[in-house]
Parts: C-alpha cells; sequence; structure tokens
C-alpha cells in the first residue's frame, strides 16, 4: 500500500466504497456534534486525505488507553480510522522490537518530517533526571522531545498523559509530569479519561487528517465536541438532582429507583466528558448508568479529591447533616449544589495551576 | 458507607415520553419547507438529541412507512427508508455488531449513501472490463480433451 494514494484510493483497492466513507462521517458527524450536512465534506476529506503517519509513545502508563482504542466497538465501522493512520510506532502493537523498533520511529519522523503525528500515553517523570522510565536506554522526557521536534501537532490520550493522573496523584514520588507542561511549541491535543472513550480518540484524529486542522479546544486543550459538557448536564438521573431527590446509599431505595447518586460521591457535575451520550461497550451503559457515582476520572486530580465516595460539596466544610437538610427542599437544593461543586470545581483547577507552576 | 449490591441496575426512564416527537416533527416541517423554496437538503441527527425510546417509537409511528426501503451492507447494515412523508427519510447504520452508530432524518429527495459515488462508478467500469475480457479468454482446447 503506497503513501502516496489518497485514502480513498488506497480503500476502494481493497473493496471498500465511497458509500462506506459516507456511513462512516455520518457516525463522525455524529459523535462529533458537527451538523449531519458536515458528513458528506468529511467524507470527501477523509477519501482525498493521505494516510497519516503516527508516532505513539506510551510512558507512565497501564496500557488501558491503548486497550480502549483497539477495544473500540466494530468491528469494521470503527476499525476504518485504523485504515486511515500508518502506525508506525507503538510498543504494545509494533511486531518488530528493540533497535528495529527504534529505527521504525526515526525512519517515520524523516520521512514524515513536520506531518506526523505523535500520541502520548502516560505521564512523563521528570524528577531525578527522568531516570524513573526509560525506553531503549532513553529517558521518557528525552524521547518526547526528540520525537515532538517535527510533529505536526501531540494528542495526550488518557488523564495521566493529560493532565499526570495516577502518578502525579500525591506524593507524585516520580515527578510526574502532563504533556502540556513539557510540550510548549506545538499544538497539543488533549482526551483524558482513564481510559479516554475510544470514539473521542478515533473522531479526534479523523478531525485531524480530514480537515487538516485541529478541532475547536476548551482552556484544557480538550476538543469541545467531546468535553464540552459535564456528566451531570446530559445524565439522565439529572431530574432526581433538580427535585432534590438522591440515593443516600447504594442500597436504599432511592438507589433502587434510580435516583441521583451525588450524596454517594458521583463527581458528575465537574466531570467534562461524553459518558452519559457516547457510554461504554457499543453503547451500552455508563457508570452511572450502572448504579455507581462518577469518578471524573477526566479530570485533574482525580485521586486527589478527597475520596470517591465523598459528596462533592462534603469537601469544601459542607456536614453530611446539612446535605441531608438541604436535600430536603428539594429544587432549591439543586441550585445550592451546583453552586458548590461549582467551587469544588474551581478548587480542583486552581490547585492543578497550582501544581504545574 | 454501604457499597454497589452486585447486579443492581436502576431503570432507565427510556419509556417515557418527553414532547420531543412534536419538537422534532416541527423541525422536519421546516426543513422540508426549505427543501422545497430553495432545494437544499436537511438532517437531523436523533442520537444526539435527548431522545428516550418511546419518544423514537412515538416519531416512528407518527411519520409512517412509505414506498421505499433499502438496505445497505456497508461496513455493517444500514436501512434507509422513505417514511410517509415524501422527502423525509428515516435512515439507520449500524455497526457490524448490531449496535446503532448513527440515526437520523435526512429531508432530501435522495438521500446521498443511495447515490452511486462517481469514483465507485469508474472502479465498476474497470471491474466490467476485466470481466468481459476474462470471458473472452479461449479455453484450452487441451484441457477440454483430457477431461472429456
Amino acid at each position: 500500500m503506497s503513501k502516496a494514494d489518497t485514502l480513498g484510493d488506497q480503500l476502494a483497492k481493497r473493496g471498500v466504497s465511497r458509500r462506506a466513507f459516507l456511513k462512516y462521517s455520518a457516525y463522525l458527524a455524529s459523535i462529533m456534534a458537527l451538523p449531519p450536512s458536515a458528513a458528506s465534506a468529511l467524507a470527501e476529506g477523509l477519501a482525498k486525505a493521505r494516510r497519516q503517519a503516527v508516532i505513539w509513545l506510551s510512558f507512565q502508563e497501564c496500557t488501558g488507553c491503548t486497550e480502549s482504542l483497539t477495544r473500540a466497538r466494530g468491528p469494521t465501522l470503527e476499525d476504518l480510522i485504523f485504515n486511515f493512520i500508518s502506525l508506525d510506532y507503538h510498543h504494545t502493537l509494533m511486531a518488530v522490537s528493540g533497535e528495529a523498533a527504534e529505527a521504525a520511529r526515526h525512519q517515520s519522523m524523516q520521512e514524515n518530517k513536520g506531518k506526523y503525528i505523535v500520541i502520548v500515553d502516560g505521564s512523563v517523570p521528570t524528577k531525578d533526571g527522568g531516570v524513573y522510565s526509560t525506553i531503549a536506554g532513553q529517558t521518557n522526557v528525552a524521547m518526547l522531545r526528540e520525537t515532538v521536534e517535527n510533529a505536526f501537532a501531540v494528542i495526550s490520550v488518557g488523564t495521566c498523559a493529560s493532565f499526570g493522573g495516577l502518578p502525579y496523584a500525591n506524593p507524585n514520588p516520580t515527578g510526574a509530569a502532563p504533556v502540556t507542561k513539557l510540550v510548549t511549541d506545538k499544538p497539543v491535543i488533549n482526551i483524558p479519561g482513564c481510559p479516554p472513550i475510544p470514539e473521542a480518540m478515533a473522531g479526534t484524529v479523523a478531525h485531524l487528517i480530514s480537515f487538516g486542522k485541529l478541532p475547536e479546544l476548551d482552556h484544557m486543550h480538550r476538543p469541545k465536541a467531546f468535553f464540552g459538557e459535564t456528566i451531570h448536564d446530559r445524565c439522565y438521573r439529572r431530574p432526581f438532582y433538580d427535585r432534590g431527590m438522591f440515593a443516600k446509599s447504594f442500597d436504599d431505595e432511592g438507589a433502587r429507583k434510580g435516583w441521583c447518586l451525588y450524596e454517594v460521591g458521583c463527581k458528575g457535575p465537574i466531570a467534562y466528558n461524553a459518558c452519559a451520550t457516547l457510554k461504554w461497550n457499543g453503547g451500552v451503559s455508563f457508570p452511572i448508568q450502572s448504579g455507581h457515582g462518577c469518578f471524573a476520572c477526566a479530570s485533574p486530580n482525580f485521586w486527589d479529591q478527597g475520596g470517591f465516595y465523598k459528596p462533592l460539596s462534603a469537601s469544601v466544610g459542607m456536614s453530611g447533616s446539612v446535605i441531608g437538610g438541604a436535600a430536603a427542599v428539594g429544587a432549591a437544593f439543586g441550585a445550592g449544589a451546583a453552586y458548590l461543586a461549582r467551587r469544588r470545581k474551581h478548587t480542583i483547577v486552581d490547585t492543578v495551576s497550582a501544581k504545574d507552576k | 458507607m454501604s457499597t454497589p449490591p452486585h447486579g443492581a441496575i436502576p431503570p432507565h426512564p427510556a419509556a417515557y415520553r418527553t414532547g420531543m416527537a412534536d419538537a422534532v416533527l416541527r423541525e422536519i416541517a421546516g426543513l422540508l419547507d426549505r427543501l422545497i423554496g430553495t432545494g437544499e437538503d436537511g438532517a437531523i441527527d436523533l442520537r444526539s438529541l435527548p431522545m428516550t425510546d418511546a419518544d423514537r417509537e412515538e416519531l416512528k409511528s407518527r411519520l409512517g412507512g412509505g414506498e421505499v426501503r433499502a438496505t445497505l451492507d456497508v461496513a455493517g447494515p444500514s436501512t434507509v427508508e422513505e417514511t410517509a412523508i415524501s422527502g423525509v427519510w428515516w435512515i439507520r447504520h449500524e455497526g457490524a455488531d448490531g449496535c446503532i452508530a448513527n440515526e437520523q432524518i435526512a429531508v432530501t429527495r435522495i438521500p446521498p449513501i443511495l447515490i452511486t459515488h462517481p469514483d465507485d462508478l469508474s472502479l465498476g467500469a474497470a471491474r466490467l472490463k476485466d470481466l468481459i475480457g476474462a470471458d473472452e479468454t479461449p479455453p484450452k482446447q487441451e484441457t477440454a480433451y483430457e477431461q472429456g
């Protein structure tokens, strides 16, 4: 398969018709909140694009992000994304190893200078010269700096690469840092989540390929299409929150009736992600639908928020009895809780900013 | 603090009707007027709307079934159906796993996915020529005698 051919030419040789592009683009437009009419332009863009060189760097991570992407729903529809990219380097997925693997990375960097995309999963250890994680004798910091030098853009997948994640949690023994702290002269897109939603990864890459530019990002470098709203905004249990109807424990009447999980620790109000709409496992469910609160795993410092089962409001000085009393006033509490959630969200964001300085 | 009981999945309010079907019908009417007036196609992405299953059923029932129904086998099954309202199509794309990947109302004379793309036309013509060329190759006489 020649890289000079367009994606349309390449896939046509394998019997993939332009209808497949149109169908995939309709799906992408839907998940990326583009108007349905954008599907045709997206399909034409993809068909005319060249295969995109991608170098995937795995640092302090658990491989969950790769698992998420490779187990994306499909197989045929989501698998199309793998036809659109040339995954030139990926520790877990590539066949070669050792010096041959590193040679493949350097070859791709040379052949696709200024055009390749670097995907990073995992945070980058910086303490003591970065010795806590090395690949082929090279520290993660050095490999990152070398690889991004001539990249078109960098995509940080997962909360570890985006915000530090688990390695960044107190006391952060390795001096773990997110990519945005180390790469300041290239466009960086953050797709946080532990793991990130596969459609968010595939959709962002497809957007880059078909339009040749970055999707619209928020102040934390996240694509607004997937991170523009909180879980709480699109949660099907939201009407219970607005009426002040809360489960007090995981086995009480409220839990059985599907009431809001705010008081048992749901972090939905501060969690910017698309789980409530895209869901998981082929759209089957998401944590709240399965009866458990959201951890806000795509948020900065989610490991250091004071406990997964503590209400958001508790950690900013509100006692349990106050919560209970406030809940009794129903909808009025919804507004109060939302205010507290916003305060909490700002506290978390400020904490991250302070730690990064 | 109690822990989540195993297997306790709370109810999802999928059976409730929210009135969203009425709103979508009005939007369709606006798109149809635009198609008639300017020739511009329109579409509504049903999966991006906070519709329940009951809302979708209501909408489908009120739009009714039309004269055309096409099934496609493209990276998983798809169905394209014209509703009882001419020019209003219900399109449903599924992945190979049977999960719905996209569901939309298209307001158009013909949905683009049913039209053969010019690039596919050229490929089809090339394949046909190969086919004709293969048919015109004379059979090997020796082989025929040996078998007979």
